[in-house]
């Protein structure tokens, strides 16, 4: 049924369709609507889980592996310095193989103080081992949150799902929010490996000697390589059951782009109007939307991009030092090819700063005149 | 519980190549061998402790246990529990001073929880006192009790519930002593004293009202006749104020011959104007009596307010009956008019000087400065000193007072065979009642002890509660305790070690009270005990300090599942010690510190048991 609902509403709404059995989280702005949601479902016999009341992120995560760890689907939400105060557990979440399902809304980090979006805190955690699910809209942050419990479950790899801090979290949007029925088809209830059994009391994540870690975390890396094709296969199912389609990557206009410009998040549907307009005079422009950025699908990503002369990657994140996130991955992940295309990183709309049409069209302007790339950031919007 | 054996553990997993690694390491069998307690340098100890009020009471009351009883509105156990260490609730539950009050850790949340009215709460509803249900056979001694205060009462219980065939002697009319002619009906009625001797007389004390010791019958004939005597006479010999016309009028009179006139229901015409000299609770009671005698009264002290020995609440009331107080004063002179009445006090104005031995300061005479007051009468309350009479020359005195040693055993000249004891106001101990009943149970188990020819020292230190030593008769009787857990009566648990996050406010049940107007116009009590609903809900503010309450705190909060119920439904908790790492959470997370810990003993000291408690 559509409604026209908020972000977080939306998320909240996938979770209690998801039939979590426990839900622990600390409120943190723009997050908190998520959960307020969540415990009301909770509390008023909505949603059959148990709501953990946590003094802090440290706590809710480490709440939801040990529900995880006892075989319950979980799930919790933050964002920004709370997801940051989560690092150590994430780690742990992953490397114990646990299919937890986080919302993360797209934060600035402070100082300075700052609720708006950007990406920078999740894609700081882009070495936990966790899955990571950009969205553009309030339906894909819901469809979003679906996949994400159905391929966490099927690789035993937690996932972040993010969406951008008020763009989304807090715009109201159309959205189709699928029925009770339908999911239960697509998301069969959680089907743990091991879990906690008192009857049959063992210990999890125990010591393990350098004879064995190395060969552990491989496993791991393994499997979450392997997870690329996980995603796919989630994805296409999804396609099928709700009638809406999802890629590892959405590739807009890709096949004869001289120029594709790669984004994530909210980012994307200014970048459409833009590359829309261009088509419109007939300039072969080109959109990759980064859905699934851990794993990185490093195949996928090289044949969208083969065929592209000039790649433009917009990050609303900021690795002090480096750049965007998203164009180092993706000068990484393209570099062994003979025909790699020039990659022209920018980085935009740092802490919630607006990005409009006439500001990624003047960036493509930009690029569309440079013959060679040095490789390093163009600061677009720079108060010079 | 033991590691399994080597061969009974599971089988190694041979891992040859990263296919045969699992993606999370689960152990593949219990992990119980691993003993991890041994990793533990603290270790929490649970046992229950002596809370600050039974620290503070010289009876030893487990004021927490009969608490407890009557929280599970088990009234009887409540009754009998209480009686255990102090037996004459109905008593000493309206003139108590109540150090456990003082002492009460719940003062530091609201205010103290009200004992002494849950005492008295208890008391009334055994009317009459039900027969001891546990009277054991005779011990064959025979034991005369001299005085029957409270001090001569305690040792008459308590001698009975040891086996003494016990005689106690009266030298008034009535039975009581201090409890009927020095401590007015509206504080004590009588009834209530009279209620306590017929539970005396009901367990086999043979009651002889109206036989002074010395003169009806001699020292001598008690030492032919008894195994064992206890000298309980008090002090009812008022000091004089040492003025030159102090003896010349019969204006001039004792608060404590007052008190005893008014309690045989003669009192003297008192005039319209009385002062009374002092600051201790026979003045107070002389005050109060007087007031209600329809006098206008002043009392004269020569310290501070804040020094006065009279309990606090005792002032309190006296103020609220309109008893008149001038501090910094004390008598110079009487002046007497032609009819022998008086004719003027003359008092100086004391000014606070140096301290003196007992940490109050001297108050000393500011020379020139003086008021005149011209009362009808004046009361004397400045101190008493026992009446020794006739028993001087057979046990001697020191500072007027029986000399005893620290087991109340009498250290003067003695002439006969029989062992002589002393407790009360007669012997060099603080001066109240529930003192007296302390000395008069602790007598009692030293004469035991020296009939049994154990040692009365050792003993009594080993059944001592707490830091403050009050005697516990049930652990001498080896009574158990409420919780049937270990016990560590020799730590006591103050405020600091109570965690009051885990306790709520709830303001203490009012006591009713008569207005002052009501209450001076009789001698009738003034205060209503408290309903079963009203004790039930005072009650339920006891912190039960250093007590468990089986509140699952400690089970909950464990990490390591090492805190467990006791099993098949008995009461409390068991700490695995092997698994145990001494992460001490269940100490910092019990409310009430019936869990504590200690040092563990580190390897080089191995072979000695941990040593007591070390505190927080």
């Amino acid at each position: 049924m559509k409604q026209v609902i908020k972000g977080n509403h939306a998320v909240s709404l996938a979770v209690k369709l998801s039939r979590v059995g426990v839900v622990s989280a600390y409120p943190i702005t723009p997050q908190t609507t998520i959960v307020e949601e969540l415990s009301k479902m909770c509390a008023g016999g909505e949603l059959d889980a148990d709501f953990i009341k946590v003094e802090s992120e440290n706590s809710a995560m480490a709440a939801v592996i040990g529900a995880a760890t006892a075989g319950v689907r979980s799930f919790t939400a933050t964002s920004s310095h709370g997801l940051l105060y989560m690092h150590e557990v994430l780690h742990w979440a992953a490397g114990a193989r646990l299919p937890i399902v986080l919302a993360n809304v797209n934060r600035a980090v402070g100082p300075g103080w700052n609720i708006w979006a950007d990406q920078g805190d999740s894609v700081s955690q882009r070495d936990t081992g966790w899955m990571q699910l950009y969205s553009e809209s309030n339906q894909e942050a819901l469809d979003n949150t679906l996949m994400a419990f159905k391929v966490a479950e099927s690789v035993f790899l937690p996932v972040m799902l993010t969406y951008d801090a008020f763009f989304l979290s807090h715009t109201s949007e159309v959205v189709d929010v699928p029925a009770q029925t339908q999911v239960d088809r697509f998301l069969p209830p959680y089907a743990p490996r091991f879990y906690t059994n008192t009857k049959d009391p063992k210990m999890f994540g125990g010591m393990m000697i350098p004879e064995y870690y190395f060969e552990q975390r491989y496993v791991m890396h393994k499997d979450a390589v392997d997870a690329v094709d996980a995603v796919d296969a989630v994805c296409r199912e999804f396609s099928k059951t709700f009638g809406r389609d999802y890629g590892i990557v959405e590739a807009l206009c890709c096949d004869d782009a001289e120029l594709v410009v790669v984004t994530a998040g909210t980012l994307t549907s200014v970048a459409r109007i833009v590359v829309d307009r261009y088509r419109q005079k007939g300039i072969p422009v080109g959109l990759m939307k980064i859905r699934l950025f851990r794993p990185v699908p490093v195949k996928t990503w090289r044949s969208v991009l083969s065929g592209a002369a000039k790649v433009v990657v917009l990050d609303r994140n900021l690795s002090a030092g480096l750049g965007g996130v998203f164009a180092s991955e993706l000068q990484a992940a393209l570099y062994p090819m003979d025909d790699r295309p020039m990659i022209f990183p920018v980085v935009a709309g740092l802490g919630g700063r607006d990005v409009t049409p006439d500001d990624v069209a003047g960036i493509i302007e930009d690029v569309r005149h440079r013959e060679v790339s040095d490789g390093s950031p163009v600061f677009w919007g720079l108060k010079e | 519980m033991n590691p399994p054996q080597r061969s009974a553990r599971a089988k190694p997993y041979p891992i040859r190549s990263w296919r045969d690694m699992t993606p999370m390491n689960v152990s593949m069998g219990t992990m119980l061998h691993n003993l991890t307690g041994q990793w533990r340098f603290i270790r929490p100890l649970y046992e229950d402790k002596t809370p600050a009020c039974q620290d503070a009471c010289p009876a030893g009351s487990d004021i927490e246990g009969w608490i407890k009883l009557l929280e599970k509105k088990d009234m009887a156990a409540a009754f009998w529990h209480l009686k255990a260490e102090q037996p004459f609730p109905a008593v000493l539950g309206r003139v108590c001073p109540a150090f456990c009050q003082r002492a009460c850790n719940r003062s530091f949340l609201d205010e103290c929880v009200g004992i002494r009215s849950l005492e008295r709460f208890i008391g009334d509803r055994f009317d009459p006192v039900p027969r001891h249900p546990g009277l054991p056979p005779s011990n064959n001694k025979a034991l005369a009790v001299v005085g029957s205060g409270p001090a001569g009462m305690a040792a008459a219980y308590f001698g009975s519930l040891l086996g003494f065939t016990v005689t106690l002697f009266e030298s008034h009319a009535e039975m009581g002593g201090l409890l009927r002619y020095g401590i007015p009906a509206y504080r004590l009625p009588r009834d209530v004293v009279a209620r306590e001797f017929d539970g005396l007389s009901r367990m086999g004390v043979r009651l002889r009202p109206g036989t002074t010791v010395g003169k009806d019958l001699s020292f001598k004939d008690l030492q032919t006749g008894f195994d064992f005597i206890f000298l309980a006479i008090g002090a009812h010999q008022s000091l004089s104020l040492g003025l030159e016309n102090d003896a010349a009028s019969s204006r001039v009179m004792s608060g404590l011959a007052l008190l005893k006139a008014a309690a045989e229901g003669r009192p003297p015409d008192l005039g319209k104007k009385v002062v009374v000299i002092g600051g201790g609770n026979t003045a107070l009671d002389a005050a109060r009596t007087a007031r209600r005698m329809g006098a206008e009264v002043t009392v004269v002290y020569r310290r501070t307010e804040a020094e006065m020995p009279a309990f606090p609440e005792e002032i309190r009331d006296a103020r609220e009956e309109g008893v008149l107080f001038i501090f910094l004063a004390a008598p110079e002179q009487i002046d007497l008019s032609d009819d022998g009445g008086i004719a003027r006090l003359v008092c100086s104005r004391m000014t606070p000087g140096e301290p003196d031995a007992d940490g109050r300061r001297r108050p000393l005479r500011i020379p020139g400065d003086r008021i005149d007051l011209f009362p009808d009468t004046i009361l004397t309350a400045v101190g008493e000193t026992p009446d020794l009479g006739g028993l001087a020359g057979d046990i001697g005195s020191v500072n007027g007072l029986i000399p005893t040693d620290g087991m109340l055993r009498v250290t003067g000249p003695d002439t006969g065979s029989a062992e002589i004891f002393a407790g009360g106001d007669a012997i060099n101990f603080p001066r109240t009642v529930v003192h007296a009943v302390a000395a008069g149970k602790k007598a009692a188990i030293a004469m035991d002890c020296q009939r049994k020819g154990a040692s009365p020292d050792q003993t009594l230190a080993a059944i001592a509660a707490g830091k403050g030593g009050g005697v516990r008769f049930s652990a001498y009787a080896g009574r158990l305790p409420v919780n049937p857990v270990k016990q560590n009566p020799r730590a006591v648990v103050d405020a600091e070690k109570i965690v009051y996050d885990y306790f709520s406010k709830k303001p203490a049940m009012p006591v009713s009270t008569l207005s002052p107007a009501r209450r001076i116009s009789s001698f009738d009590p003034y205060t209503e005990t408290w309903n079963e609903r009203a004790a039930a809900e005072e009650a339920s503010r006891c912190l039960h300090c250093g007590r468990c309450t089986e509140c699952d705190n400690c089970l909950i909060f464990c990490p390591d599942l090492s805190v467990m119920k006791e099993q098949k439904g008995a009461f409390g908790y068991r700490i695995d010690y092997d698994y145990c790492k001494g992460c001490g959470i269940c100490f910092t997370e019990c409310p009430r510190h019936a869990i504590s810990i200690i040092q563990e003993e580190t390897v080089e000291h191995s072979g000695e048991a941990p040593a007591g408690e070390t505190g927080h």
